[in-house]
Formats: structure tokens, C-alpha cells, sequence
């Protein structure tokens, strides 16, 4: 590790070293955070949802008694990820368009900090957001659910902790594509992503049947083949089946399944950063 | 490329900054259409000089900074800072900057926002806690420091982005505009800080489309028109200051009168008829030149109705210097300073 030091003021910088780096990419994570925190959008979003949350005791009242608390909990399960996912997609294409559109960002990267510093910490910054807000749908679920006769199990806990990952990995498509184009279109081909990413398993189940467009036209069998692969299958942190019928999750799979999604959110980051270094900010 | 260049002094330890043929061109809209916003624009700067990057609006000197700051990739040519290539953070930590439109996360107070920075310098929390309110005190900001920037003035918001230059005691100065939004107390305020920290060591590059801005605190110029240099160097011998000049506002009889003045100063080559309207007729000369005038003024009736001493200023070598790039064509662009005719 090397400091500058400067003749004027005795100032030291600490500017090389992964220390150092460390610490630039924790400021701008910071930084984001603060911001999210002081805008009304953010708590627009989580009011909105833990409204929808408590709603849902009146919902479970239409339900056959015995069935209430299953209504909860199907009800959170379902609710509280997307939510938490399309928070991500909406700020996280705006990630960068945002501080370029208020030219905030030609005051802040002429300074010691590398592009993908500011990248990684704008996006883990976001990411550390997300928890915070699945967290606090996720308590206001809790209560419901207990007050519903229903218990906070392993599995619930294994499901919420995939859906976090998943959030992770769109979060890391918006800002990929946020490096790329406006929002507009970034949240559109999130979306995109999005949507597909949850059908997926669909179209590998059609490809692999005998019968059926994927499996019979060579052409539709070839587009099949790259979504499979560009198109992370979203499936993979669903466990919601599982935990209807009562099964639990193995911890292997909830590890493997953490493995595939942050494999995949690494790949798209990292392509986010190749476009974002070379980009002309004018 | 280590070519030495006219006039420039050789590559030296001092030389804090390089730019060699730089040229950058935007493409634009769906066809592709082609902006040369900087043409083949060299020069250096070593440390302690006050560089004006002068040049009227358009002509490349935002663009120019862009790239020095490696906020955009040139199209051609070369930049070094301190030696280092300008993405390198080594080079960057010597560097204060103050953008053109400094803008800054409103929802962040002036401490918050110096402390972001303070902490993309790699500066430690104390220095942190003790130089920011120390800056913003030195800015004016001290009563507006736990104010979120939503509200503030744009001189304000200029101050609040001098501060976050100065924050990491930086070598190099790059103000881009710096005077502008600012009312007449701010600009002689900030005359007055530039003064201040030039005499502290620091280097500046300052840019403006206000030639007359920044021509006291230079030392020395590169002047763009249309994203090429015109005029580069020394303030002092860019502006002839060693020699004087006179303006001379005389009454003139007749039309021989005033053929017989314009013969008279043809034997100067810096000398000129400015204006004859009505019987009057304003002309410069070098001041030495000045009792050939009055005699030859009387010998054909003239009066001299008012003398004085003048001195070049940059909006003349501007408009020279634009008026001869334009018919030279743009490869006048590294010409050493001629003297244009006139
Ligand atoms: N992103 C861009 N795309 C296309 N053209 C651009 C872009 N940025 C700048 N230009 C063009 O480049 C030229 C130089 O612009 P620049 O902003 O560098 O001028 P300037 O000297 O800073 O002017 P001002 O005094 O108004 O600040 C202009 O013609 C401008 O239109
Ligand atoms: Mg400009």
C-alpha cells in the first residue's frame, strides 16, 4: 500500500491497495443508499406493500378457517419477492442514466475512483436496499401469518433467502442493461428477461417433448436453445411448490441454487462493467 | 511523442501536464453526422502556470477537459498527467475539479457532500471531520452547511463545488467556467481565491468563454476557435505587452487630410486607421510614433482632440487571430504567434 502525500497541508491520500478500493466502493454504496433513503418513491413502494401485506388478514377472512393461514403464507410468498424484484428493475435501470441525465456522476469519476468502484458500489448499495425492503415486507408478512395460527418455518426462510438471490440477479440484468441503453428500453428488456426467466423450465419441458412447435420446428427449437442459455432460469429460486406440500428444501439445493444465481448476476455485472468502461460520458 | 515543440521548453520534471494532437469527434443522430469538437490541439503546462483555455461558446473547451479527466475516450492523440496516463487514480488524486454546471446530489448537505468525496480521495475520517468545515468556512458556505443543496443559488452551488476541489490539496486546478453565474462581488471573490492559491503553488487550468475573465490571473493562454488552437503561449508576448500603444482621436479637415495620416502610419505595421466618421477619425499607433503624428496632424490641419495609452487585450488577439484562422484555413492551428495582419 502507497500513499500521496502532498506539500501543502500534510493530507494523505490513501489511493492504492485493495484497502483503499474497498473503501471508495463502500462510500458510493453509501451513498446510493442515503440517496434511495431520501427519496418518497422508495417509501411509496414499501407503504404501498405492506398495506397489500396486512390486506391480506381481510383477504384470508373470505377463507375456510383452516385454510387462512395457507392463504398468508401463499399470498407473501407470491407478493413479497415480486415486489422486492420489480423495486430493483425500476431503480436499478435508472442506476446510471440518473446520475448522468443530473450530471451528478462528471463531478464524482474525474476523482480516484475507478468505473467498476462506482458500478459495484452503486449496484451493491442497491442490493443492500432490496434486503432492507424484503426485510421489512418480510416481518410485516411474519406477523400476519402468526396472527393467522401460521409459523415461521425453515422452509419459508430457505424460500425468502432464493427470492433474495433472485433479486440479486435481476438487479444485476437492470444494471447491465442500464449500462447499455436508457431506462426505458433497459426496463423493458429486464422485464423481458425477467418474465422468460420464470417461464424458462416451460420452454425446456416443450423442447424436450415430442410433439409441439419447440420440438418440431428447427427454427423455434434453435431460439429455444438461446434462451435456455443466455436466460437465467428464475424457476430455480421458486420453492414454493415445495413448501405447499409440505416438503423441505435440502440446504444442498438452496446452496446450489445460491451458486447458479450469483454465478449468473457475476456474469452479467461484469459485462456491465466492460460497456460502462469504454462508454463516452459526454 | 516527445518532439519538442516551438517555443515550449523540452520535457522537464516540472511538466504536470501533456496534451499531444489531441482531436475528439462526436458522432451524431441516426446518420452518423460528424462534429470535430477538438482538432489536433497540443500544448503543456508546468507546475505553478495559470492556464486560460479560452475560446467563445462551442469550441471544444469542455470537450477538451472531458478528455483530460477521462470522462471521454479522444479520437486521437495523447494526454499525460504528472507523467501518468489520465485514468491512472494516482494522477487523478492531484487533481481538483470543478465541472462546467457543478451539480450535486441535492438531497446531500454541503458536509455530506464533501465527506462522499473526502472519502473517494481515500482521505481518513479525521482529516475528513477537520478540513471540510474548514473549506466551507474558507467558501462562505459556513452558514449554509447542514442545508441540503435542493435550495441553494447557482453560486452557491459554484462554491460548494470549489470546495469539493480543494479537498484533497490537489497540484492541479481544472475549473471549467468558473466565473460564470456569478455576480461581480463572487467573480472579484474568486479572482481573488484563484490568486490565492496560485500563490500557494497549485497549478490552474482555467476555461472561459469571457476572454477578458481570467486575463489577470493568467500567465498564459491556448485559444480555441471551432476546436482549434489559434493562438497559444505566454500572456506577455502574446499580448505585446512590452511594447506600448497609443489610441489617438483626431479632427480631420478633409479628405486629404486623412489620406495623408493613413500614408503616414503604413510605416508601422502595428499601426492602423480604426474609424473616420464626420471629420473625426480614430486611429492606434506605437507610442513612440506619437510626435511624427502631432506634427504631421498640424502640418495638414488636423486637431488632436484626445491620446491615450492602450494595451492589447485578448478579445483583439482573438478576433486576429480568428479572422486570419479563417482564411489561413484550420492548419494555422500550431503556428507559432506570427502577429496577424491587420
Ligand atoms: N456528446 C456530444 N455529441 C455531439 N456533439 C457534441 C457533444 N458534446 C459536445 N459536442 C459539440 O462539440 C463542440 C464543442 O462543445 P464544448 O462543450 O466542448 O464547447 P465549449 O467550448 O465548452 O463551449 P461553452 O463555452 O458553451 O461551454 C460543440 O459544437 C458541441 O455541439
Ligand atoms: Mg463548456
Amino acid at each position: 500500500m502507497s500513499a500521496h502525500k502532498t506539500r501543502y497541508a500534510g493530507v494523505t491520500l490513501q489511493v492504492t491497495g485493495p484497502r483503499a478500493s474497498l473503501n471508495r466502493i463502500s462510500a458510493v454504496m453509501g451513498n446510493t443508499l442515503r440517496e434511495a433513503g431520501r427519496t418518497r418513491l422508495f417509501y411509496g413502494v414499501l407503504g404501498v406493500a405492506v398495506l397489500l401485506l396486512l390486506g391480506s388478514v381481510v383477504l384470508s377472512d373470505l377463507a375456510l378457517v383452516d385454510q387462512q393461514a395457507r392463504l398468508v403464507q401463499d399470498f407473501g410468498l407470491f407478493t413479497i419477492p415480486l415486489i422486492t424484484v420489480l423495486t430493483g428493475v425500476i431503480l436499478g435501470v435508472a442506476l446510471l442514466q440518473k446520475e448522468i441525465e443530473k450530471k451528478t456522476l462528471y463531478a464524482i469519476l474525474p476523482k480516484p475512483v475507478r468505473r467498476s468502484e462506482f458500478l459495484l458500489g452503486k449496484y451493491f448499495g442497491l442490493c443492500t436496499l432490496l434486503l432492507l425492503e424484503m426485510a421489512a415486507l418480510s416481518l410485516c408478512w411474519f406477523a400476519v401469518l402468526t396472527l393467522r395460527g401460521g409459523a415461521v418455518t425453515g422452509p419459508i426462510l430457505s424460500a425468502l433467502l432464493l427470492s433474495y438471490v433472485e433479486v440479486m440477479l435481476v438487479t444485476a440484468i437492470a444494471t447491465f442493461f442500464s449500462a447499455l441503453s436508457s431506462p426505458m428500453l433497459s426496463g423493458l428488456l429486464t422485464l423481458g428477461m425477467f418474465a422468460i426467466g420464470r417461464i424458462a423450465y416451460v420452454v425446456i419441458d416443450l423442447m424436450s417433448a415430442t410433439k409441439g412447435v419447440f420440438a418440431e420446428v428447427p427454427a423455434m427449437r434453435a431460439l429455444g436453445r438461446v434462451i435456455v442459455a443466455v436466460v437465467p432460469d428464475l424457476s430455480a429460486f421458486n420453492v414454493s411448490d415445495e413448501l405447499l406440500l409440505g416438503w423441505d428444501v435440502p440446504p444442498e439445493y438452496v446452496l446450489q441454487a445460491m451458486g447458479y444465481g450469483l454465478s449468473y448476476a457475476a456474469i452479467f455485472l461484469v459485462l456491465g462493467l466492460l460497456v460502462f468502461e469504454r462508454r463516452d460520458l459526454t | 511523442m516527445t518532439e519538442p515543440r516551438a517555443g515550449g521548453a523540452t520535457p522537464s520534471s516540472d511538466e504536470i501536464l501533456r496534451v499531444d494532437h489531441l482531436s475528439k469527434t462526436f458522432r451524431t443522430g441516426l446518420l452518423g453526422r460528424r462534429v470535430e469538437a477538438v482538432r489536433d490541439v497540443s500544448f503543456t503546462m508546468r507546475q505553478g502556470q495559470v492556464l486560460g483555455y479560452l475560446g467563445p461558446n462551442g469550441s471544444g473547451k469542455t470537450t477538451s477537459i472531458k478528455c483530460l479527466l477521462g470522462l471521454i475516450q479522444p479520437s486521437a492523440g495523447d494526454i499525460s498527467l504528472f507523467g501518468l496516463p489520465s485514468r491512472d487514480p494516482m494522477a487523478r488524486a492531484r487533481i481538483g475539479y470543478m465541472p462546467e454546471h457543478p451539480y450535486f446530489y441535492d438531497y446531500l448537505k454541503p458536509t455530506e457532500v464533501l465527506d462522499y468525496v473526502g472519502q473517494l480521495f481515500g482521505l481518513d475520517a479525521d482529516t475528513r471531520k477537520r478540513r471540510i468545515p474548514m473549506l466551507l468556512e474558507r467558501l462562505g458556505l459556513g452558514h449554509a452547511m447542514d442545508r441540503t443543496l435542493r435550495g441553494f443559488s447557482k453560486g452557491m452551488l459554484q462554491r460548494v463545488g470549489i470546495a469539493q476541489s480543494l479537498l484533497n490539496d490537489p497540484d492541479l486546478l481544472i475549473f471549467d467556467e468558473p466565473m460564470s453565474g456569478l455576480d461581480p462581488v463572487g467573480r472579484k471573490e474568486l479572482r481573488d481565491l484563484m490568486v490565492e492559491l496560485r500563490d500557494e503553488g497549485r497549478s490552474l487550468f482555467l476555461t472561459s468563454h469571457i476572454l477578458s475573465d481570467v486575463e489577470s490571473v493568467c500567465d498564459s493562454v491556448v485559444i480555441l476557435n471551432q476546436g482549434v488552437a489559434i493562438a497559444e503561449g505566454p500572456l506577455d508576448s502574446l499580448l505585446r505587452r512590452d511594447k506600448l500603444f497609443s489610441a489617438a482621436t483626431l479632427k480631420v479637415p478633409d479628405e486629404a487630410a486623412i489620406s495623408a495620416l493613413q500614408q503616414l502610419l503604413s510605416a508601422w505595421p502595428e499601426a492602423g486607421v480604426d474609424q473616420v466618421t464626420e471629420g473625426v477619425m480614430t486611429l492606434r499607433l506605437p507610442s513612440g510614433a506619437v510626435p511624427q503624428l502631432s506634427a504631421r496632424a498640424a502640418e495638414v490641419g488636423a486637431t488632436l482632440v484626445e491620446l491615450h495609452p492602450v494595451r492589447d487585450t485578448l478579445e483583439e488577439l482573438f478576433m486576429r487571430k480568428a479572422v486570419t484562422g479563417a482564411t489561413a484555413g484550420a492548419e494555422g492551428s500550431d503556428a507559432p504567434d506570427g502577429g496577424g495582419a491587420r
